[in-house]
């Protein structure tokens, strides 16, 4: 795939793991391994971009003795995913008319 | 692997680094050890998970802008005594020089590298222009009855085309490996700061 869409993908799939309540690392991992496979090093990547471009915020909370950093999403991050669903839905229509062309051809 | 040898290994690794930014990346794969022996694993298939020490520091690297650990490196030089600034100073039409010298090479190098690809491109697409002129010849020499003349001209950029050809793919290819050698370069360089820092240690 190529590497700016799959980039904004991976980013939109990790503000969706968050949108409905602050999450950690590992337990995104988790949430998104059924539809993506994501490493802790491009996750930890993901996470700073984000952060940088103020669409989470972090906070360390104290979990059975030790620490832990949560990630919440951020309106501007809100912004990103509807702004996603709209941008998916022109690209969806652009698929089907690219697959119809192709039953035209054959 | 334990826990606290991987974080080391990591620690040692990332040396060259930030301090800041290795105490983050540090906490955050820590974060992810715990959370799986919380799940049930044991503290060594935990570690396995996160894979090998040195592809995840090579990972890491590749992330991070090399203006940055230059950056770092700068910065994190030790104050010199006065002896060593004097000697600094007066040997500097020596070492600047050479200093110098030796990034004028490296550089011109490089842009030569590109200069070779550039005029391999530039023959190609003449080739190509060559042809299509070829061509327009032909239908010339055609109206003015020299049929013989045309046949030649036809021919050769017949030739001319099929060479093109062949140039494109082969500029391609030695663009590609250019663009790869460059990243590699690349990586080494900062691999080069991270470890210098480490023997400083």
């Amino acid at each position: 795939m190529d590497t700016q869409i799959k980039r904004g993908i991976l980013d939109v799939c990790v503000l969706a793991a968050i949108k409905n309540e602050d999450s950690y690392g590992y337990k995104i991992i988790k949430d998104l391994k059924p539809y993506i496979e994501l490493s802790e090093s491009t996750l930890y990547t993901i996470l700073k971009r984000l952060e940088n471009a103020d669409m989470l915020t972090v906070r360390t909370a104290e979990h059975n003795g030790r620490l832990r950093k949560y990630y919440r999403i951020t309106e501007n991050g809100a912004k990103r995913l509807e702004a996603f669903k709209s941008e998916w839905k022109e690209v969806m229509l652009i698929y089907e008319f690219v697959c119809k062309e192709e039953k035209n051809g054959d | 692997m334990t826990k606290y040898e991987f974080i080391e290994a990591l620690r040692q690794g990332l040396s060259g680094l930030p301090k800041r930014d290795i105490e983050e990346q540090i906490s955050f794969y820590g974060e992810m050890i715990d959370d799986r022996i919380e799940e049930g694993a044991c503290e060594e298939e935990a570690v396995e998970q996160l894979g090998n020490v040195n592809d995840l520091v090579l990972k890491i690297l590749k992330e991070i802008p090399l203006s940055r650990l230059v950056k770092e490196k700068v910065n994190n030089g030790r104050r010199l005594n006065a002896l060593e600034i004097i000697l600094l100073i007066l040997g500097s039409p020596i070492w600047f020089s050479l200093l110098v010298a030796a990034f004028a090479v490296l550089f011109s190098l490089y842009v030569s590298l590109w200069a070779v690809l550039v005029s391999l491109w530039a023959v190609a697409f003449s080739f190509i222009a060559s042809a299509f002129g070829g061509i327009f010849a032909a239908v010339v020499f055609l109206f003015g009855g020299n049929t013989l003349p045309a046949v030649a001209t036809i021919g050769a950029s017949v030739c001319l085309a099929g060479i093109s050809v062949l140039l494109f793919i082969a500029c391609k290819f030695f663009s590609k490996g250019v663009l790869l050698l460059t990243k590699k370069a690349v990586l080494k360089l900062k691999a080069a700061l991270i470890k210098k820092e480490k023997s400083n240690e």
